[in-house]
């Protein structure tokens, strides 16, 4: 498993490691995405949103370890969809929690961006 | 000068440049310190040396035979007849002592000489008178009996009666320059040549008291000369030229030259350091009544004459109005002949007090090095660090003048230099804490201006606030006479202002509007675009009858100007109240919850919900409707209820349901309260994290339609 570790600002604490399986690029959240996680997660992303374009891997975001996500972290997703989608990338996310299920339920953020059940669905779906 | 100009000396140079200027000053003081009152501080502190540590006196190599207030009620006023001294001196010599100094001068003929005494009486017979012994004859006669030294006053001026002395330095080399720094006189006043020619040698007996005194009882007689010029011929001090005479007579004198002067007397084996001059910086040591005899008591034979053997002698005087009193630096009043003895006592032991040339360049190094160090050292270190080291430095240095006294009677003057860094040092230290005194005196005005700064942001936020609650409708106002329905509202934001909105207004006679929302975020940002969607979800209801376009509207007119990508929730619904036929769209929100006969229903938004305004921009948005039932109860949130948190867990749609299920109240407003104290109940004291947002709406059913 390969670590990208990113120089973020200095309270950043948040470390995406990444993994590539399937020709898919998976980026493992965890923790509760809230107000003011929102931020860092948007600052650790953002070198992974730079390769996000057409012809590159696609980019899954493993959700299984987020127990939380708030509007603002909803944002912070739907503001880097966008980014993929201008760039004629693949932006997805996979493997949610129920209750962040029940928050993307809510918000239709399905809608917005690709929601898989599992990794391996995502894979099946994404891979090449 | 001006308090800014004060300053901005004390300021200059980084603190430095009045102390750099400061010690420029102590530096030139000490350097010129005879014309400064450190002057008599320093020699007083010297004094103190002395004082702690005099010299020790167990030999008594000298004995005084002084011509004393007892002698003189014995055997007449003074002068006395020279056959007299003549009787004392032979007494002494008949004890053999090592040399005989007579501290007096015979300068002119005895008063008793025959020409005198034949002037003086013309009735008898001249002849007669002739025959009588001469006086002076016998004391030349007693004086050649032994190793005898007589005393010579150095004068500045030739005087009548003054002549050149006839007994200098047998064998002595002065160099030229040597010679300079010596003490010269042109003159001096000295004994009649018969008894020059008799005595063994001759030595002067000039003292030199410290230059400030005022009169002679005042002064401290701290140096002696050792050697002084007469006519460019050489005397040692009376005291010395006993010394070489009791070496026998042809013992080696000489001066040691230094680059300065001299630097040490040397008489055979024995040596003294001296200043330049020749002078001798005595160690005193305390006086006692042991080795003065009475002249008298030598006379009537009362003392064995061994007692004088292999010890030096002198005679002089020692009696209230004959004697010249000296005070030492141990603050003793003594007789002028016992610096004499003191002087023989020192150079037999090699021990006077040495200050060359080089002690006071030494001085000034020390000086400029710790005043340097001070300035260097004290703007970078704690204040109270500073006093403790310059104590420590003060310490040191006066305690290491007392060490080189006591080491090798070196005088070095650590008194002058601590008080000359006292200065120095006061204007770093005051320097250190102006510069606190203003740093805190800055921190204070920051802190003020912070706190100012803060209640002004409190102050706007407060506006803001009253702004944005201001934009939201007050439903008890707005309904009062409304007997259809009953609303009832409540917003409570996290911080000062909020991105939650609610909103209720009669768009005709019939149809009411019902909005809440919820914008992404919390604080300012969210709460100016919770503005606009507000105005926006108010207008495009009013304008369109269509619910469904009129959320494309919204998501429209929100999307256009929005670069930060911030979105918003929102449930929107339209209710007939007189049909109670509510038509209803959802944008990402909770769906509402609706209390019918007792039990939680959620509203169905699963097949009309769209995402949140603004997240895709042109999302076709649908609506749905369902039939009211009379008493049927709509509550609308946001999930600063649902989402509220104990720190472990969140209340959740089913704590909502279980609180609205005990929801007892039935005034609404009461009930919206009621909600909000049980969800702050469950928060336990948690700062709430998001806005909370309620809006409740009871139907009647269709009482006036009949």
């Amino acid at each position: 498993m390969a670590y990208l570790k990113f120089e973020l600002s200095a309270f950043s604490l948040m470390n995406l490691p990444t993994r590539e399986q399937s020709g898919v690029l998976i980026v493992s959240v965890s923790g509760r995405v809230d107000h003011l996680a929102s931020e860092e997660f948007s600052l650790a992303i953002e070198p992974i949103l730079q390769n996000c374009r057409q012809g590159a891997l696609p980019v899954l975001l493993d959700f299984s370890g987020v127990e939380y996500i708030s509007s603002a972290g909803l944002r912070v997703l739907m503001l880097a969809s966008r980014r993929a989608k201008a760039e004629r990338g693949v932006f997805a996310v996979a493997a949610l929690q129920p209750l962040v299920q029940e928050v993307f339920a809510i918000s239709r953020f399905n809608l917005i961006m690709p929601c898989y059940v599992s990794i391996e669905a995502a894979c099946k779906v994404l891979g090449s | 000068m001006s308090k800014a100009g004060a300053l901005a000396l004390f300021r200059s140079g980084g603190g430095r440049g009045l102390p750099l200027i400061l010690l420029a000053a102590a530096l030139l003081a000490l350097f010129h310190i005879e014309a400064t009152p450190l002057a008599n501080l320093r020699a007083v502190h010297f004094d103190r040396y002395q004082q702690q540590m005099p010299r020790n006196r167990e030999d008594e190599p000298v004995i005084v035979v002084g011509i004393d207030s007892q002698s003189l009620a014995m055997h007449g006023q003074w002068p006395w007849s020279r056959d007299l001294i003549a009787g004392l001196v032979r007494h002494v010599l008949a004890g053999k002592p090592l040399a005989v100094g007579v501290d007096i001068v015979f300068a002119e003929k005895d008063r008793h000489s025959p020409e005198i005494l034949a002037e003086r009486l013309p009735a008898i017979p001249r002849s007669a008178l002739l025959a009588l012994p001469d006086p002076d004859r016998t004391l030349a006669s007693a004086l050649d009996s032994g190793p005898t030294a007589l005393a010579i006053v150095g004068l500045d001026n030739v005087l009548p009666g003054s002549k050149q002395p006839s007994r200098p330095l047998p064998i002595f080399g002065v160099a030229d320059d040597l010679e300079r720094a010596l003490p010269s006189f042109p003159s001096a006043l000295a004994s009649r040549d018969m008894l020059e020619t008799a005595a063994s040698g001759e030595g002067l007996i000039n003292a030199s008291p410290d230059r400030y005194r005022s009169n002679a009882e005042g002064g401290v007689l701290r140096r002696v000369p050792s050697i002084g010029l007469v006519e460019h011929q050489p005397f040692l001090s009376l005291p010395l030229e006993m010394v070489r005479l009791a070496l026998g007579g042809d013992a080696v004198v000489v001066a040691e030259p230094s680059s300065q002067g001299m630097q040490a007397i040397r008489i055979g084996d024995y040596r003294l350091p001296t200043q330049p001059n020749g002078e001798l910086l005595l160690h005193f040591g305390r006086a006692s009544s042991n080795y003065y005899l009475s002249a008298a008591d030598v006379l009537a034979g009362v003392h064995p004459p061994e007692m004088f053997a292999s010890r030096f002698v002198i005679i002089g005087f020692n009696s209230t109005g004959l004697q010249d009193r000296i005070i030492t630096p141990l603050g003793e009043s003594l007789p002028g002949i016992d610096i004499h003895a003191q002087v023989i006592e020192s150079l037999l032991s090699g021990i006077a007090l040495q200050r060359p040339f080089w002690m006071a360049t030494l001085e000034l190094v020390v000086l400029a090095l710790v005043g340097l160090l001070l300035i260097a050292g004290t703007p970078v270190v704690r204040p109270s660090l500073a006093i403790a080291g310059f104590m420590a430095f003060a310490t040191l240095i006066v305690g290491a003048g007392y060490w080189a006294f006591h080491l090798g009677r070196w005088l070095f003057d650590g008194l002058s230099i601590a008080l000359l860094l006292v200065p120095v040092f006061a204007s770093l230290i005051v320097n250190r804490l102006v510069a606190a005194d203003a740093e805190r005196r800055r921190t204070r005005e920051q802190l003020r201006v912070s706190r100012e700064d803060t209640a002004r942001v409190e102050g706007e936020l407060n506006a803001a606030r009253r702004i944005q609650m201001g934009l939201l409708p007050d439903p008890a106002a707005l309904f009062a006479s409304e007997k259809r329905f009953e609303v009832a509202a409540l917003l409570e934001s996290a911080r000062a202002v909020g991105g939650d909105f609610y909103d209720c207004q009669m768009l005709d006679e019939r149809r009411l509007c019902l909005a809440v929302g919820d914008v992404s975020g919390k604080g300012v940002p969210a709460s100016l675009f919770m503005a606009i969607a507000k105005t926006l979800t108010g207008t495009a209801t009013r304008r369109e009858s269509d619910l469904a376009q009129a959320m494309r509207e919204i998501e429209t007119e929100l999307a256009r100007e929005n670069p930060e990508g911030l979105f918003v929730t929102a449930f929107v619904a339209v209710i007939d109240v007189d049909s109670g036929v509510m038509t209803y769209a959802c944008a990402g929100h909770d769906a509402p919850v609706l209390v019918r006969a007792g039990s939680c229903l959620r509203i169905d938004t699963a097949s009309i919900g769209g995402p949140p305004l603004c997240a895709l921009g042109d999302y076709p948005y649908a609506v749905a409707s369902l039939q009211l039932e009379p008493g049927d109860l709509l509550c609308l949130f946001t999930d600063g209820l649902t989402e509220a948190s104990d720190g472990r867990s969140q209340l959740g749609e089913r704590g909502l349901g279980a609180v609205l299920g005990k929801a007892a109240a039935n005034n609404l407003q009461a009930l919206a309260e009621q909600l909000r104290d049980q969800v702050r109940h469950f928060e336990a004291g948690i700062p709430p994290a998001d806005d909370l947002t309620l809006l409740l709406f009871r139907w009647r059913g269709t009482i006036n339609a009949s």
